[in-house]
């Protein structure tokens, strides 16, 4: 009998470990979910109300705009003075109008009349300068919007805001979409924190950190009601949503692509288009040290990727398509450096799988296969790397190891593997990394291939990418007096490093959400998605409508 | 059951069928471990999510490896570590109980000191802490998992040698001006080499659940390498999907391993206990 119960013992200690990782992250969050259900059993998912699952990421940090909060570029519960629409241009917000002038230092916004905060003041330029200036006296608290570059803010009259800036900087413009403006009369720094107060089309009703946000329609938004009253966002495991969504609990859950091919009763997938890429960093150095800017001594470079016979091979040999479906079931589309739904976006597209030209490539930089193991050899040394990716994200594992695959018939091997961003960060200098990117602002350009940031920033410039004329051409686009002269600069500094492939681009991936048929998420509102997985899809939530049955 | 005396399955006869079962289940995994070649569990995009069937008796995951040769070759890492883990510890609580008792004062205060600040961790923290603190990955659970299983099988050990260190045979060994070590080695070690051993068959399970917990929390081994607390990890995100045989096969793979041996070590101490020996 004893042997029996010490099996049956052993059997729930195995059950034990396989469930403590579930149980660890969701356990309190069902209860959310539960709780929820009990206090609104009937409206929680009632006629004009849903709730939603998009990630973790309402639940790092404040709501408050003055402190980061809601800075993607649209509005949601504070505006910015402009945002972007669906075809990634940049259009007033709470700004009817702006101008910049000649030595590209003063901007001036001319605001939009007769709009009032949720608390029923109105808003006027003084809570411009009001939001701008408290940010900058504690820029500490604000990693998301940089105002270091600004001077002063004034306020001209009732409605207009002029702004200074120091030295030319044009990605002061993207700012103005990002920072959300908050009401001078009514701003408490410690309440916003949970219940910000803006011009928004959502007010918050509670707020319960990494558990859930619950919004309310705002009658009075100057665009008009949203036809939804109210919204609740809950915060779960990935699986532990998708079992939620399943049980016919949520209307929106947000999913990974390896999902993407399951199927729900009631709902129905959208692949929604991002500018969000992925790529690898190759690092273009020669082995060697480098001393940054602190004085401390790194060693850099890798004696594969340093040839750029091995990385416009693999830019041009292996097959993206293939790599997509294998790694994302097919969610994404190839990608070969930023994407065209940016205006700045100046990607010369090129067909892949181009295997016997890229094997003449590298054959005749020396790399041959002469001991016959599939993998060329230059000198004694294999055409062999790795590639690092997060412990957290598994797709990005997914990714890389299709990649290895897909460049083996190229006979150069990838070794794959998973550690902590701490170790990635201390590896990015000499082997490579797969990275996420996708913003709106072109500075992503600076923060990747300005020679100067390499060794001195982490994740800047992994590749460790040296050009001058790169350098050059980012400085011109910074200092640029209008959005035209910039986007051309930027646009041509693409076309001079696309030439040395500093990184592997692979793919623009697609955001999967299941979305449940009762919703119409307004596809063609919603804006290119930048990064992120999971928030963006609330930017149109305002146009999202609940259909009759 | 058990009080049947007489029958064919008498204990000597199932401890040995046990003990039997247990070493030629884990020897196999063992060496068909460390024999596959890393081919029988590579990706083959054309076949994942394949569900059990002849030609992958445990199915396939995302990226449409074997799961059986990955459950095999992960075992045998298991089995590895528990194995190293297994003889560290146990030369550890050997030298340190032993000692402990022999020497007694400062060394045993010492020893008993050390023995109760290991049990006061929670074990499994303790590992999570250790194999942070060497980087993780297989160095670091292995460290881990070998420098923590010793404080239980000591205090056995002590106390073994505490009750032979007043016998007469003992003093009369000192008394012929053997050294505490001769005494000890020749004297007092064979003595308790029965209960050492059940203790390291005890212990043997415990390291190999201990791994697969630590690597299954995220502590371990890194995704790349086969590992059933790897396996089990990944297997979670898709058992919501229905892809029950991610899980299962691999976890039965790991209990069968250490019910086995807990079976066969509490076996071996009721048959090797005088009082219970002659049942």
């Amino acid at each position: 009998m004893k042997k029996k119960r010490t099996v049956f013992l052993w059997a729930l200690v195995i059950l034990g470990v396989m469930m403590a990782g579930c149980a660890k992250k969701s356990g309190g969050n069902q209860a959310a979910l539960e709780g929820e259900k009990e206090r609104t059993a009937e409206d929680a998912k009632g006629k004009d109300s849903i709730v939603c699952y998009v990630g973790h990421g309402f639940w790092d940090g404040s709501l408050d705009p003055v402190k980061g909060g809601f800075s993607y570029g649209y509005g949601f519960i504070n505006n910015g003075l402009v945002r972007i629409n669906a075809q990634s241009e940049y259009e007033g917000d709470l700004a009817e109008s702006w101008e910049i002038s000649e030595d590209s230092l003063v901007y001036t916004y001319k605001l939009k009349e007769g709009i009032q905060f949720q608390n029923g003041v109105d808003f006027t330029a003084e809570d411009v300068v009001f939001t701008y200036e408290t940010v900058m006296a504690d820029q500490g608290q604000n990693e998301k919007v940089d105002l270091s570059k600004v001077e002063k803010v004034e306020a001209e009259g009732k409605y207009t805001v002029k702004f200074t800036l120091r030295e030319p900087f044009s990605p002061f413009f993207d700012i103005t979409a990002q920072l959300g403006i908050v009401p001078k009369d009514g701003y408490d720094s410690a309440a916003f924190d949970k219940m910000p107060i803006g011009t928004g089309a959502w007010k918050v009703v509670q707020y319960d950190a990494e558990q859930q946000l619950i919004v309310e329609a705002n009658e009075n938004y100057f665009e008009g009601a949203p036809e939804i009253k109210r919204v609740t966002f809950v915060d779960m495991d990935n699986e532990a949503a998708f079992s939620n969504a399943q049980s016919g609990q949520l209307d929106v859950v947000m999913v990974q692509p390896s999902y993407a091919a399951e199927t729900i009763d009631g709902m129905h997938m959208e692949k929604l288009e991002t500018m969000d890429v992925r790529n690898i960093s190759l690092p273009c150095r020669e082995p060697g040290t480098i001393t940054n800017a602190r004085g401390e001594e790194i060693a850099v470079g890798n004696p594969v990727t340093s040839d750029k016979a091995v990385r416009k091979a693999l830019s041009i040999g292996i097959n993206r398509q293939e790599i997509i479906d294998n790694a994302f079931q097919g969610a994404g589309r190839p990608a070969q450096g930023w994407t065209s739904n940016l205006i700045w976006g100046n990607t010369k597209e090129y067909e892949d799988s181009k295997t016997e030209e890229a094997q003449k490539l590298l054959e005749a930089s020396g790399w041959k296969d002469e001991n016959g193991d599939g993998i060329r050899e230059k000198d004694g040394m294999e055409c062999a790397f790795e590639i690092y990716t997060p412990s957290d994200e598994q797709d990005r594992y997914m990714l890389a190891a299709a990649l290895a695959e897909n460049a083996k018939k190229l006979g150069i091997a990838i070794e794959v593997k998973q550690t902590t961003w701490d170790e990635i960060t201390a590896k990015s200098y000499s082997q490579g990394v797969v990275w996420g990117f996708g913003q709106y602002s072109p500075m992503v350009i600076d923060n990747q291939f300005q020679s100067g940031h390499f060794g001195n920033q982490a994740y800047s410039n992994p590749s460790g990418y040296q050009n001058k004329a790169v350098d050059s051409l980012i400085a011109e686009a910074v200092s640029a007096n209008n959005q035209k002269d910039a986007v051309a600069a930027w646009k041509e500094t693409q076309s001079i490093y696309a030439e040395d492939y500093p990184y592997l681009y692979l793919v623009n991936i697609e955001h999967c959400y299941f979305i449940s048929d009762r919703l119409d998420i307004s596809i063609d509102t919603q804006i290119p998605h930048p990064h992120g997985h999971g928030i963006p899809i609330i930017c149109n939530m305002k146009d999202w409508t609940i259909k009759e049955k | 059951m058990s009080k049947k005396k007489g029958g064919f399955w008498n204990r000597r006869r199932k401890t040995l069928f046990f003990i039997g079962a247990a070493t030629v289940y884990l020897t196999t995994a063992l060496v068909m471990g460390l024999l596959t070649a890393p081919e029988r569990y590579g990706i083959d995009y054309s076949a994942r999510f394949v569900p059990p069937c002849f030609a992958h008796p445990f199915g396939t995951d995302d990226m449409g490896r074997d799961m059986f040769f990955r459950s095999v070759k992960g075992l045998s890492n298991s089995i590895v570590i528990g194995i190293l883990a297994s003889i560290v510890s146990s030369l550890i609580a050997l030298v340190f109980g032993v000692t402990a008792a022999v020497r007694g004062g400062v060394v045993d205060r010492f020893v008993n000191w050390c023995v109760d600040l290991c049990m006061g961790i929670p074990h499994l923290i303790l590992l999570i802490l250790i194999s942070f603190m060497m980087g993780k990955g297989g160095k670091g659970v292995m460290t881990a998992v070998a420098l923590t299983h010793w404080p239980e099988l000591t205090r056995l050990v002590r106390a073994e040698v505490l009750q032979i260190r007043s016998e007469q045979y003992v003093q009369a060994s000192y008394r012929m001006g053997k050294t505490w070590f001769q005494a000890a080695r020749e004297h007092m070690i064979p003595q308790v080499i029965p209960v050492y051993l059940i203790g390291v068959i005890l212990l043997f399970p415990h390291a190999i659940m201990h791994e697969a917990a630590v690597t299954f929390l995220g502590f371990g081994f890194p995704a790349e390498v086969p590992a059933i607390g790897v396996i089990l990890s990944e297997s979670m995100k898709h058992i919501t999907t229905g892809k029950w045989w991610m899980a299962v096969f691999p976890g039965l793979m790991l209990l069968l391993a250490v019910a086995l041996f807990d079976v066969a070590g509490e076996n071996l101490k009721r048959l090797m206990n005088p009082n219970s020996g002659n049942e």
